[in-house]
């Protein structure tokens, strides 16, 4: 090679340069959680300012503390009914249909978005500040005088059918719903949140009507203002639109928890011509605001939360098993998993599986390096300031203290407690929290060509109701 | 900048984003920006090299040497270069398209030293190994099967391209053929490697908590040592015109059918390339445009309806893409499509819809670029292929500039059955 030939040719102006050794690097800044402002309406609304007058936008949030969680407790088969009624919240008010919310919000270069997760509910919209009067206006109209007409859930369920038959084309869909149904066994997580063939078909306006009123309150409502609006501006807002807004209908949440299952299972999902087997491995994890998450989290970055993780580095830089392979904790407000993930060529699938577990047993069985924690602390603190560079990233972050009922300093002491951590509370967590014995495995691809194979990681089911 | 220039955009209020430009001796040029209130450094690297740059016999090589400059360097061994990135608190990535190869990193700024020490050393000699590279070729496998092979409609890219471009360098998809692929050797790619990866064919944009005069000192020492390498002439190609409609029904593993229009536009950054993007929020940006409001929600024809302006250097491409409501047919669909073509094609689009676009553009210019990743990526963009950073302030009065009457005339120019490509893809029979 002529590496040799071209360093010696190597000059600058201030001299040769010496390219063998890593330069020295500079002081880190400090960087602090930005203050936001906080405060509660008259009638209890938690409103949050993030102001930014960098560029000329509004963005309003509101967020409404549930979501698909209370879809089990709606009534019988009835999932998919908070994502419903997100979506067509939009789609009509007692003043204007959807046809006309559409034409106004695109008229003022706006957009008006809803949706919903587990535990919550969203409405959001943004603009230049100078068309925020009116696209305010039209946002209190859907969340407060929506219609739910007949034809719009008829059109949206219709629709709904249509993206379930297209997503089931998709190995990861499979593997990941197939998972969720048997981790959180018949408890409210273990059922989608877009909803399922038969309870679409199940779903009236009455039953928007009963999810708008138990979830759309302002107690249950967190409104985060970001841009360039002034805390003043935006209390005058939000007292102008909701003050007289009543509604007593939230109830506390009914609490209904998944069991862990007590042996290994593997769960194969036919998927039809596929060339390769979708793969989410894992068990039961914890809830958001359980005090190890930072621990936790830190020992899954090692593991499997960044490239040069254990698991990514295994399968894709060393194997070439894979394009790539990540493990998450998926915490939600009462419940929730740990996963591993990865899509790989069917003959490699078992040779796949007895690599994951080796990781897993391997970050339970012994202490992880020095280097290789410093290496997570280091990767953890300086990609931070990333996470806040938007108004919206630092929003998002606010929100989540609120909506997981997090403390208020959480994010300011977030990476001394990151530095903190030892090799000892690293293996402590990942003994407490893995359990290579209980794993579920879902896996989409070719049901029988793996089906023996599985054998001797657990009991072996094909599932035949996709839906 | 003329001053009329500055004063119409001064009625678009959008604020200005700052930046210096500098060519090194051996020809390599440089964007950049002090941008932003956190201390992070977004550094991109972008090589006028891209799939159509290979030969039709080793497909996939730049897209192969974009995952093989991760795998060492004649300083940094192989796993390395992530491994001190990361631990410095870095994150990095590359894409390859039909043009270019962009290599980004964003690190906090006290490291950024760090990451020129890295990037540079891949650019400054070749270090890849016969081991990384059989593993690379074997994860592109993977992405292949993944992305394409066991995608629904993942077949779209290779059969579009080949229909639309044939036997010239657009003809082949960026990831190419997967025999190619395998008979790629090492020798191959370090003649590509010293060939395409020369000061003379880079841009560097530096974006974020920056002190110019240190980024060029710094650039300057890590970059400036960097061959020339030689002059060659860039593989700009001329584009044969469709003339008679193609069309073409693929069978694939989905529920739904799908129906897929590509139309050949000129390329990137010329005004017709910009009124077809005009055009195409009238068609397809936000629920009221044509397409959503009258093939998805009044008539129910379709789950999924969009349209998007594919920009590239030799030639642009407009598509549709619909996916079928089950029963449907995709005859009605294509139908439908056409008459809101025809439509806009006469003439008949509103002052209230040419608003509306405008208004919509405004919000998109303004919103935009708020990362210091994709600002850098811009700059990059900007720099090579129409030589105008400031661009990144005033394109929007290439759009602002445009009248109701260009969009009709481009459409009418370009938006003809006999210049189109119609794939429909049908479930398969099993």
């Amino acid at each position: 090679m002529a590496i040799s030939e071209i360093k010696k040719n190597a000059g600058t102006k201030s001299g040769i340069l010496d390219r063998s050794k890593p330069p020295k690097s500079g002081k880190p800044k400090d960087v602090n959680f930005p203050k936001f402002f906080e405060t509660k309406s008259s009638n209890g609304i938690t409103a949050l300012v993030i102001q930014d007058k960098r560029l000329p936008l509004v963005t309003s949030r509101f967020v409404f503390k549930s979501g698909a969680y209370l879809d089990h407790f709606m009534g019988e088969s009835k999932c998919g009914l908070g994502s419903l009624t997100s979506e067509i919240l939009t789609k009509g008010t007692e003043s204007r249909n959807a046809s006309m919310i559409a034409e106004e919000i695109d008229f003022l270069g706006a957009g008006l978005t809803s949706g919903c997760s587990y535990d919550a509910t969203f409405v959001s919209s943004y603009s230049l500040k100078k068309y925020f009067d009116e696209v305010f206006d039209i946002m209190t109209d859907v969340i407060l005088n929506p219609a739910f007409h007949e034809e719009e859930l008829e059109r949206s369920s219709d629709q709904r059918m249509n993206s379930l038959l297209s997503m089931i084309d998709d190995g990861d869909y499979l593997a990941d719903k197939i998972f969720n149904r048997h981790v959180y066994w018949d408890s409210p997580y273990s059922y989608p949140i877009e909803g399922e063939r038969a309870s679409l078909k199940n779903i009236t306006t009455g039953d928007l009507r009963n999810f708008y009123k138990k979830v759309f309150s302002p107690e249950n409502l967190i409104v985060a203002f970001v841009g360039d609006i002034s805390p003043d501006e935006a209390l005058q807002k939000l007292e102008n639109n909701f003050s007289e807004w009543n509604n007593n209908y939230t109830k506390a949440d009914e609490i209904i928890l998944p069991e862990f299952n007590k042996t290994p299972r593997v769960f194969l999902t036919d998927k039809k011509g596929a060339v390769q087997s979708s793969l989410k491995i894992g068990h039961l994890g914890i809830k958001r605001n359980n005090p190890d998450f930072i621990t936790l989290s830190v020992m899954n970055t090692m593991l499997g939360g960044y490239f040069t993780s254990r698991i990514n580095k295994n399968l894709r830089e060393v194997n070439g098993y894979t394009y790539g392979a990540r493990s998450v904790f998926s915490c939600y407000r009462y419940s929730g998993d740990f996963s591993v993930t990865t899509e790989v060529k069917t003959d490699i699938t078992s040779e796949t599986n007895k690599e994951i577990l080796k990781e897993l047993n391997e970050i339970k069985n012994k202490f992880v390096g020095k280097e290789e924690l410093q290496n997570v602390k280091n990767y953890i603190s300086g990609n931070f300031p990333m996470q806040l560079e938007t108004p919206n990233d630092i929003a998002s972050k606010a929100i989540s203290l609120k909506l997981h009922g997090l403390e208020d300093d959480y994010y300011n002491t977030y990476i001394r407690k990151v530095n903190e951590i030892t090799k000892e509370d690293i293996k402590e967590v990942a003994e407490k929290y893995l359990h290579t014995d209980r794993l579920i495995y879902s896996i989409s691809g070719k049901s029988d060509d793996l089906k023996d194979k599985m054998q001797q990681f657990g009991e072996v089911e094909i599932t035949e109701d996709i839906f | 900048m003329s001053t009329n220039q500055l004063a119409e955009k001064i009625k678009y209020d959008i604020p200005s984003i700052e930046f210096k430009e500098h060519t090194l001796d051996n020809g390599l040029r440089i964007v950049m920006s002090k941008f932003g209130n956190i201390p992070i450094v977004a550094l991109n690297t972008t090589f006028h090299t891209g799939s159509k740059d290979e030969d039709n016999d080793k497909t996939g090589m730049a897209h192969l040497l974009e995952h093989l400059m991760f795998e060492g360097s004649p300083n940094v061994p192989r796993g390395q270069f992530d491994e001190i990135l990361t631990k410095n608190g870095g994150d990095s990535n590359a894409y390859t398209t039909r043009d270019s190869t962009s290599y980004f990193i964003s690190v906090p700024s006290n490291h950024i030293e760090t990451a020129m020490w890295l990037d540079s050393d891949r650019i400054y000699g070749f270090g890849i190994t016969e081991e990384s590279l059989e593993i690379q070729k074997d994860v592109i496998l993977e992405e292949k099967l993944l992305y394409v092979d066991n995608s629904p409609y993942g077949s779209l890219e290779e059969v579009s391209s080949k229909k639309l471009f044939g036997e010239s360098p657009y003809g082949w998809s960026v990831i190419g053929d997967m025999d190619d692929l395998r008979r790629i050797r090492i020798q191959d790619l370090k003649e590509f490697f010293e060939k395409q990866y020369t000061p003379g064919n880079t841009v560097i944009s530096v974006v974020g908590d920056i002190d110019y005069d240190k980024t060029l000192k710094l650039l300057d020492k890590y970059y400036g040592s960097i061959k020339s390498g030689k002059d060659f002439l860039k593989n700009k190609f001329a584009n044969d015109e469709i003339d008679s409609e193609i069309t073409e029904d693929i069978y694939d593993n989905v529920h739904l059918e799908g129906k897929f229009i590509f139309y050949k536009l000129p390329e990137t950054g010329t005004k017709d390339y910009y009124a077809m993007n005009l055009l195409n929020a009238v068609l397809s940006d936000g629920d009221s445009s044509r397409f959503f409001n009258e093939i998805e929600y009044k008539s129910g024809l379709v789950n999924e309806i969009d349209s998007s302006v594919f920009g590239m250097e030799c030639s642009s491409i407009f598509n549709i893409t619909a996916i079928a409501m089950k029963g449907k047919s995709l005859e009605e669909i294509e139908e439908k499509i056409d008459m809101i073509i025809d439509d806009v094609k006469s003439g008949n689009i509103s002052d209230r819809e040419f608003s509306k676009v405008r208004n919509r553009l405004e919000t998109y210019f303004s919103s935009k670029r708020q990362s210091v990743i994709s600002i850098a990526d811009k700059f990059s963009y900007l720099k090579l292929f129409y030589n105008d950073c400031s661009r990144i302030n005033f394109e929007i009065l290439d759009y602002m500039s445009l009248s109701k009457s260009d969009l009709t005339e481009t459409a009418n120019k370009y938006l003809n059955k006999n210049q189109r490509l119609v794939l429909n893809y049908l479930p398969n029979k099993s």
